[in-house]
């Protein structure tokens, strides 16, 4: 049962979380076809869950043709996160201290 | 928040155990008894047990997904402008003690009163939707063209702001030509109570 079991569960969790993200499209967000690929992607490893009940070696093949197909939106996804983490945030603005007897000054570095 | 990790997380491990048992040499003869990788087949009860509450469990959640969709859909707007209105039209939602906004034929209707404002106790609808205006008088409907080089609607915003009287939601737009609308952008709007003695805006 452990193929079952974790075919299922990760098909009805990547389902949902791309069906959210794919509910967004109500409030005008452009739908991304790689959203649209992963959510086929779920559906083939539930049908893959069903398979590895019967023929568990079929099945993985399966499963890992719809995995690969999910990771066409998760790669690209998690890599963007993981640059944005990362990035360091570029300076808009920089204290320059002050002098005795001076006013304080800032530096102002645009674009 | 958790979700989109648990998502990765999970998809990590299925593609990771998928890949090993189908690269993995299929065991046989002696050496093929049940284990983790290539666990034994269930038997048929199991299978037809397993299917049937699938099958229940995706059409139940289908169902439910697209109850939910048909919920959230935002209604669109029917803008009912006087006939020869021009300049801004003002309409301010969730106001206390105002009329609530009838429907007609899947949309929300909006009659704009002569002065260009107007208050309902109704929420502002967020969303993708598709508004449409039309002109009013005593002799019927004329639509208003919202796009094209005959436009009339311009500027259209919507938005929250806190004045003498509260809160307040509201949405605005502009009736005119590209030219008339383009002279009022200078000149400023009429803002919350001032709106009440506001009349049409004078255009030449």
């Amino acid at each position: 049962m452990l193929p079952f079991v974790l075919y299922f569960v990760t098909a009805v969790v990547t389902g949902f979380h791309v069906y959210t993200l794919l509910s967004f499209a109500v409030y005008g967000v452009p739908v991304n076809l790689l959203e649209l690929l992963s959510l086929v992607g779920s559906f083939c490893l539930l049908i893959a869950a069903y398979v590895s009940l019967f023929r568990p070696h079929a099945a993985a093949r399966w499963a890992l043709l719809a995995c690969l197909v999910m990771w066409s939106f998760y790669a690209p996804a998690i890599a963007k996160i993981v640059r944005t983490r990362w990035a360091k945030p570029a300076a808009v603005s920089q204290f320059m201290g002050a002098t005795v007897g001076a006013t304080s000054k800032h530096l102002f570095i645009m674009g | 928040m958790i979700l989109p990790y648990l998502a990765a997380v999970l998809l990590a491990l299925a593609t990771a155990y998928s890949a090993v048992v189908s690269f993995r040499q299929k065991p046989e003869g002696e050496s093929a008894r049940p284990s983790w990788i290539f666990p034994g087949r269930t038997n048929r009860p199991t299978r037809i047990f397993v299917g049937i509450a699938m099958l229940i469990l995706v059409i139940g959640l289908g169902m439910r997904f697209a109850a939910n969709s048909r919920n959230s859909a935002p209604r669109s707007f029917r803008f009912l402008i006087p006939e020869g209105y021009r300049g801004w039209v003002r309409v301010e939602f969730e106001i206390p003690g105002a009329p609530a906004l009838p429907a007609e034929r899947g949309q929300t209707v909006i009659k704009i009163p002569p002065p260009g404002l107007l208050r309902t106790s109704s929420p502002e609808q967020y969303g993708w939707a598709r508004d449409t205006y039309v002109f009013y008088s005593s002799a019927g409907l004329r639509p208003i063209p919202d796009s094209g080089p005959a436009r009339l609607i311009w500027g259209k915003i919507n938005g929250e702001e806190t004045g003498p009287s509260g809160k307040r939601k509201y949405e605005e737009f502009f009736v005119g030509n590209e030219q008339q609308y383009k002279d009022q952008i200078d000149q400023p709007k009429p803002k919350d109570s001032s709106w009440d003695s506001h009349s049409p805006v004078a255009i030449p």
